[in-house]
């Protein structure tokens, strides 16, 4: 039986809901922030239901050909499903945030527009069952994402948004000029195929090969893996749950997903290994992890030194898929939910400072803990998570990464993730220390930047408890791992079920 | 039942902390209380079930499956550790009582060290109880963790720049620390797939890199455990932290250390790898060297605290000696591991009423002041193995090492302990050059002498497997006590012969800490090293930047150019049409004339 309405209508509640608030005018905030909600929470039972499905063993498709040869796909495997739950999960917190962070501000239709938007792409990617829908959605999230990045029209905004725009097309163009070379080589791009790449191996080594670094280099823009990250940085005069979104779920995890197609569905994992292309890829991620965690030790702000550590952070997914072995494959997996998680909760964090006391600065941050106390917790939750200590989900998939490298024997694998531990908590501890043991205003020492009183409790409610349940699924996601469908779980399924090498 | 009893053990500490953040809302400050009775008795679950018997759980849903296990070594830990924090949370009410009474006066500092400490101690206490019952590694790691990270406040607490600096040194090396013990863990989980503390056990027996991952291990709990080169973090932190504080860093969380090296490194295990058995050497010289150094570098101090640090690096110090002795001669482990527990049980407790007996020589309550000075030492003369638990925990050590012929090491380890007295006898003269009277109150007092009564006895609480006690014959008791008599007259001689060569003396200002200055410098020279790289690299990106920009501009020109041909193509149209038509027309003409 193949629910094939299910991905279908999963994708169309956020391309609907984004068409539908485009329509309404400018000040109907109460309808728009309904229909947010509805179409965030609709879309979370949806895909529940799909996680249901999935995990019954079926996989609804959904087929439509647009010329001859040339279709549309989604597909809802477990893989996609994993990706897509994060995303709606995310969304839910993302647009509660968004809705009280931009209270009162101006084109507020615009940037919930666009915000659906990129989050239907973002779905897209996570269903699409072949190159070419991967394509199509993966260009329009480039393109949606665009006006939320310069929503404030600063010159800084503007200048910003023309360096991502550079990146990314430069990549959405080499990544499709690697699938006219693969279709022109197979005429087949599905993702499911069942013959796989490897009856090319033997004649066609060295086209597979630049293949392959065409596809992989055009997602890397988006992974920010170094040298192709310098957008990143940059894109942080975005709105705070822009820039939660973009570094949690939607830009950077679409080019790390896609990566993840590329390996296991495009080419196997084992023909991956048989062209080489892994100890390159594991290098380039080592290389990354380092000078990401390196580059944030040398910030003076919060959300460039979070930037940087999202680039550090983004390359374990890489790393872990380029091992070849079951307990890579699973950290990585775990790891784009959980990076996703605990990143998402340090953003909402950051901006809650910036709204509530017009903290940019981390040595401005002095005694914050005691002037917001929730918010300080969920970012200690969140930077422990990173740095990798347990209980909080990090320490899951740091370990997985960990095993996964000592059974490839790449023991300087191993190396570079307990250095990148220990950079994790140079960078991350100093901040901690500040919010818990200095004293500040809080304590009558200064001034806050730009203290604003949002709201009863230590800021706006709308801010404050998407960052308090992030920070809570991120403890819980690694304190109760073993339990069934925690991502761990999820993980492994999908990696047990269909990518075991 | 008794599940009840470990559930209330770990989530008893977790409430008693949430209460303290409840209080901190709902009470005013002027009638807060920080260390109410609720707050002293968040360990006491955990010394309940330390005393009711030997059990194992096994939870899947726990992080990478949790099991935790009540045995015949987490048993006696567990009761050591936790009464050591029961006594140290009694003695801190009456240590605090008048921070509190700052604090109730609205002094914001006050309150806040308080609600700090409040909160962050039955944290602590947490994640110690926790890695004593866990026998998997991610619960294991979870509580080192914890109770690591959790204890920076206790270091902390004063906020001078003494105790800023202490805490640094003292996360600076515990991060250290995690970063070897996670590599560790990983190496030897990874090659032997096991999730168990026992399997790490067998697994680095099994692996060829075995020695490598044990070092790692070793190394990396032993910057808790205080080794000789990564101890530097003791003598900073513990003389600035408060007298329980320290109680519990130097009698209850060193010994966390010494735990992870009896719970990973496989001791006593026959067949071990030439290696492995090398390892267990260079641990035993190690130690020794720590039991030696740091007595002789400890007596020189001026701080009794600072003093008494150095004397745990050197109890220490043998501590590691006799656990190397499970590597380097795998038959003694089974006949000398009691010994070790409860040579570390009676330190714990005896050193916790050092430490303890510091806060009372600086607030002495209205006793003889020769009695009281006499029961401060008493716990020390028991360290030296002159009387009581002292006695018995070094004669079954001892024992041991006689039965399995290493006369050797006795000799070393008793002679160590003409340090241990040399050093007791140097704190307890330091704390009456600097005592104060006034201002103790019973509940610091009475921890004290508890902690006093129950280091003497320990052997009789302690839950150990029955028979492994013995008492020493008497004729033995003049070979353990020996050292006592000698140490303090070592130091007399010494303050004697000091007393005239005062004036000349250099010696006297050796600092607290001794190699973290040296490591400190070192750093900063390596940082300004790295900053001088990372100034080159950022020019050699400016000029690459600056060089593919150029490149940009003068490809851009070109092509520019090639627009302006373009547009002057557009204009000359006509004219260029008419050329190629009389270029075509010639070369029909051409065509035809041939």
């Amino acid at each position: 039986m193949n629910a094939a309405w299910l991905p279908l209508t999963t994708l169309a509640v956020s391309l609907v809901a984004a068409g539908v608030i485009f329509l309404l005018p400018e000040d109907a905030r109460r309808l728009r922030t309904s229909i947010n909600l509805l179409a965030a929470v609709s879309k979370i039972i949806l895909v529940t239901l799909m996680v249901g499905r999935v995990s019954q063993g079926f996989e609804d498709t959904f087929s439509f050909q647009i010329v001859g040869g040339v279709e549309f796909v989604l597909r809802a495997d477990a893989l996609g499903v994993m990706f897509a739950g994060l995303s709606s999960l995310l969304w839910l917190c993302t647009t509660i945030y968004a809705i009280g962070y931009l209270e009162g501000a101006a084109n507020r239709k615009r940037f919930f527009g666009f915000f659906s938007l990129c989050v239907a792409s973002t779905l897209g990617i996570a269903l699409a069952g072949n190159l070419f829908t991967f394509l199509i959605f993966y260009e329009m999230l480039t393109l949606s994402t665009y006006p939320l990045v310069v929503h404030s029209g600063t010159a800084k905004a503007l200048a910003a948004g023309r360096v991502y725009l550079r990146y990314t097309l430069t990549g959405g163009v080499v990544l499709l000029l690697g699938v006219v070379l693969l279709y022109s080589l197979t005429g087949d791009h599905s993702f499911a195929s069942e013959r796989g790449l490897s009856p090319y191996l033997n004649d066609h080594r060295g086209l597979l090969t630049l293949i392959f670094a065409l596809l992989v280099g055009g997602l890397a823009v988006k992974a920010a893996m170094v040298p192709l990250h310098g957008w990143l940085p940059r894109a942080m005069v975005a709105p705070a749950p822009v820039s939660a979104l973009l570094h949690a779920v939607a830009v950077v995890k679409a080019g790390a997903f896609g990566i993840l197609r590329v390996i296991y569905d495009l080419y196997g994992i084992e023909l991956s290994v048989a062209l080489g292309v892994t100890t390159v890829l594991a290098i380039a991620a080592s290389i990354t992890i380092i000078y990401g965690s390196l580059r944030a030790i040398a910030q003076q702000e919060l959300k460039p030194r979070l930037a940087f550590s999202t680039i550090s952070q983004v390359s374990y997914v890489i790393l872990g898929v380029s091992l070849f072995g079951p307990f890579g494959t699973i950290g990585a997996l775990a790891h784009l939910l959980h990076q996703g998680l605990m990143k998402v909760t340090l953003f909402f964090c950051a901006g809650n400072y910036a709204e509530e006391l017009g903290i940019h600065r981390i040595d401005e941050m002095d005694g914050a803990g005691k002037r917001m106390p929730l918010t300080s917790l969920a970012f200690t939750v969140g930077a422990l998570g990173m740095i990798g200590l347990p209980p909080i989900a990090g320490f899951i998939t740091k370990w997985y990464l960990g095993v996964g490298a000592i059974q490839a024997q790449r023991y300087w694998v191993v190396a570079v993730l307990v250095a990148s531990s220990t950079l994790n908590a140079i960078y991350f501890l100093p901040v901690l220390h500040r919010l818990w043991f200095r004293e500040g205003p809080a304590h009558g020492k200064g001034e806050w930047p730009n203290e604003q009183c949002l709201g009863r409790m230590e800021t706006h409610g709308w801010l404050l408890w998407p960052a308090v349940f992030t920070a809570v699924v991120s403890l819980g996601a690694g304190l109760l791992a073993g339990l069934p469908f925690s991502p761990l779980d999820w993980a492994t399924r999908v990696a047990v079920g269909e990518y075991l090498p | 039942m008794i599940t009840l009893l470990l559930l209330a053990a770990l989530l008893w500490p977790l409430c008693v902390a949430g209460s303290t953040v409840w209080q901190a809302y709902r009470t005013p400050a002027a009638s807060r209380d920080y260390f109410p009775l609720l707050w002293i008795s968040a360990s006491w679950p955990a010394l309940l079930l330390a005393f009711s018997g030997e059990v194992q759980w096994t939870i899947d849903a726990w992080m990478l499956g949790g099991y935790w296990e009540l045995n015949t070594l987490s048993r006696p830990w567990l009761a050591f550790t936790a009464l050591l924090w029961s006594l140290a949370a009694a003695h801190a009410r009456g240590y605090f009582s008048a921070e509190q009474r700052k604090a109730q006066a609205g002094d914001q500092g006050a309150q806040r060290r308080c609600q700090r400490l409040a909160l962050l101690w039955p944290l602590t206490l947490l994640g110690n109880v926790l890695l004593i019952i866990a026998q998997d590694i991610a619960s294991f790691y979870l509580g080192f963790a914890l109770m690591t990270f959790a204890a920076y406040a206790l270091v902390l607490h004063s906020g001078s720049n003494e105790a800023r600096l202490g805490a640094r040194a003292y996360l600076a090396l515990a991060v250290i620390g995690e970063g070897l013990i996670l590599g560790g863990l990983l190496w030897v989980a990874g090659s032997a797939e096991t999730l168990t503390l026992k399997g790490v056990r067998e697994g680095i027996v099994a692996a060829d890199d075995g020695a490598l991952m044990a070092l790692l291990l070793w190394l990396g709990f032993g910057v808790k455990a205080g080794v000789i080169g990564l101890h530097v973090w003791l003598p900073l932190a513990h003389p600035v932290a408060p007298a329980p504080a320290s109680a519990v860093l130097s009698g209850a969380m060193i010994k966390a250390g010494l735990l992870g090296w009896i719970n990973v490194l496989p001791l006593g295990v026959d067949g071990l790898s030439p290696a492995l058995i090398q390892l267990g050497n260079i641990m035993l010289v190690a130690g020794l060297a720590a039991a030696f150094g740091a007595a002789l570098y400890g007596v020189w101090q001026r701080h009794p605290k600072a003093v008494l640090a150095y004397s745990s690096i050197s109890q220490m110090g043998m501590l590691t000696a006799m656990v190397a002795m499970g590597l380097a001669a795998p038959d003694v482990w089974s006949l000398i591991l009691p010994g070790v527990v409860l040579f570390a049980a009676h330190h714990a407790l005896a050193k916790g009423a050092l430490f303890l007996g510091t806060s009372i020589s600086e607030h002495m309550p209205r006793w003889p002041q020769p009695l009281l000075f006499a029961l401060i030492a008493l716990p020390g003369v028991s360290l030296t193995g002159a009387l009581a638990a002292g006695m018995l925990s070094k004669w079954s050590v001892k024992s041991a090492l006689y039965e399995m012929h290493h006369e050797g090491l006795i000799m070393l380890l008793t002679w160590a302990a003409i340090g241990t007295s040399a050093l007791v006898s140097v704190c307890v003269w330091r704390q009456w050059q600097q005592r104060h009277s006034g201002g103790s109150d019973a509940f610091q007092w009475g921890a004290w002498l508890t902690a006093l009564i129950a280091a003497l006895v320990t052997p009789i609480w302690l839950p150990l497997p029955v028979g492994s006690v013995e008492v020493p014959p008497a004729s033995e008791w003049l070979s353990l006590s020996w050292p006592f008599p000698v140490g303090v007259m070592v130091v007399v001689v010494g303050v004697l012969i000091g007393a005239g060569w005062r004036r000349h003396a250099v010696v006297q200002t050796l600092p607290a800490g001794d190699l973290w200055w040296l490591y400190s410098d070192l750093t900063l020279r390596g940082l300004r090293a790295l900053r001088v790289i990372a100034r080159a690299c950022e020019k050699v990106k400016m000029a690459s930047v600056t060089f593919s920009l150029a490149l940009e501009r003068t490809l851009m020109g070109h092509l520019k150019r090639g627009l302006f041909a373009e547009a002057w193509m557009r204009h000359h149209g006509s004219g260029l049409m008419m050329a190629f038509a009389v270029i075509l027309a010639l070369l029909l003409m051409w065509e035809g004339l041939r």
